[in-house]
């Protein structure tokens, strides 16, 4: 619906008369120097610089392909291109969770939590589990799902090698701390 | 868009606001206005300085924090569709409990006026009160209003269709009519041969449209704030949740003055 709108208000932008009528002499000199009223896809976008429209031409009402700015200007062009930037989905809950076949949790943090309402979904209260880069597995004490940090932001830039979150209390010893390294998550 | 570039933009679509002062000035202001409201109407001395002076405070603190919000939702790319839903959300929430506050009103004038005491002389209108006449200025007062509905709605779908100058039109009508509405009702109150202080009519009837007209400057300040933003190319064919809080608002009031007109003009009377 909405590229509908957008390109059907595109074209009556383009139909549009110029608004501003300015003398014969100067006007053919301005024409040539109208920058291209252009803006950049989602592909082209970068920076923050990247999300501002061309504006309205004056006189029309804008359009918010044209003047949209900021974070609503990465949803509305992800929309114009059926790409769900806000991906508010839940996890994948079809499933239960395997040490050897984990449900992945997506983020670009140093830390991510995870929220476990077990297999199948809602069969228990949320269990907020927390994830780092460097401890990307988690096991739900409620249910046993292992879910495991899938972090997709940049990659460490040389300078900054040690990204380690520090826990507000260090986490309580457990039998993998004395016995088996592997009896963690059992 | 790759996953690295895709870092540098929040990941979710929710606005988490920035430090502001003014929910802090305006709570401070409101608890001002209210004492001194309360101090002034039981005739303390200077009380209506105070009274003034915390109008002022939470007039200018609701003008700084609508700034803000305009700032973050226009100028900043805030106002993302999950956003613009709490906002819209929000609005509806508002007018819900405006309208329940209407209900309590409508409660006191139906409780005086349904079983009238023998104090009023067992009738209602009380024995002695001279009601207005419906047909006169309230049918125009509802005319007028009825057609700010209509005027508001010309000017919505016109900025939906991208007239821009059929919404400035369409709004301007709208702010028109209801200043007009208002200079109507002041004149009303004016002739009135009975006042706020002449038993249970008076009181239920300037309590509702009282009330009333208090909403409609309400009504029509929100209308002018989004005519502005119409003219300051703020507001786009698609995203204009301020413009669509004030028309939902206005409805309400409309809404609410058909009530009265019945209830309390043309049965009441």
């Amino acid at each position: 619906m909405f590229l509908q709108r957008s390109a059907v208000a595109l074209a009556r932008r383009a139909a549009v008369a110029p608004a501003l009528r300015r003398t014969l002499a100067t006007t053919a000199v301005r024409r040539n120097q109208v920058p291209e009223r252009k803006f950049k896809s989602l592909s082209e976008v970068k920076t923050d610089e990247d999300l501002i429209g061309p504006g309205a031409q004056p006189g029309t009402v804008p359009t918010d392909l044209e003047q949209a700015t900021g974070l609503e200007r990465l949803e509305i062009l992800g929309k114009t291109e059926g790409v769900d930037v806000f991906d508010m989905r839940p996890l994948d809950a079809s499933r239960k969770g395997t040490l050897d076949n984990p449900i992945p949790v997506r983020g670009v943090g140093q830390e991510q939590y995870a929220g476990c309402t077990g297999y199948p979904a809602d069969s228990h209260i949320v269990v907020w589990l927390r994830m780092t880069r460097d401890d990307p597995i988690e096991r739900c004490p409620e249910c046993g799902s292992v879910y495991k940090y899938n972090y997709v932001g940049p990659e460490d830039d040389g300078h900054h090698h040690h990204h380690h979150v520090e826990p507000e209390y260090p986490e309580p010893k457990t039998w993998a701390d004395y016995l088996k390294p592997e009896y963690k998550w059992a | 868009m790759t996953n690295l570039i895709r870092s540098n933009f929040q990941d979710h679509p929710f606005h988490l606001v920035s430090p502001s002062p003014w929910p802090l000035f305006t709570s401070i202001s409101l608890l001002n206005l209210a004492t001194s409201a309360a101090l002034s109407m039981h005739n303390f001395n200077n009380g209506y300085i105070l009274t003034i002076l915390s109008l002022i405070l939470v007039i200018s603190s609701m003008s700084f924090w609508f700034r803000d919000v305009i700032s973050e939702g226009t100028f900043l790319g805030n106002h993302t569709l999950a956003v613009q839903k709490g906002l819209n959300i929000g609005i509806i929430l508002f007018i819900v409990s405006e309208a329940l506050f209407f209900l309590a009103i409508f409660w006191a004038f139906f409780h005086s006026a349904m079983a009238p005491s023998v104090e009023l002389g067992g009738q209602w209108p009380p024995l002695g009160i001279e009601p207005v006449n419906p047909f006169e200025l309230p049918l125009l007062n509802t005319v007028i209003l009825l057609s700010s509905g209509a005027t508001i709605t010309y000017g919505h779908h016109s900025l939906i269709h991208g007239d821009r100058k059929g919404a400035l039109y369409g709004t301007i009508a709208t702010v028109l009519l209801a200043i007009i509405f208002t200079v109507f009702q002041g004149i009303e109150y004016n002739v009135s041969s009975f006042t706020i202080s002449d038993g249970a009519f008076g009181t239920c009837f300037f309590f509702g449209t009282g009330f009333h007209g208090f909403h409609v400057i309400i009504g029509t300040i929100f209308l002018s704030v989004a005519l502005w933003r119409v003219f300051d190319y703020h507001l786009t064919d698609n995203h204009h949740v301020g413009l669509e809080g004030g028309i939902l608002y206005w409805h309400f009031v409309d809404v609410v003055w058909l009530f009265l007109y019945i209830a309390v003009y043309y049965w009441g009377s």
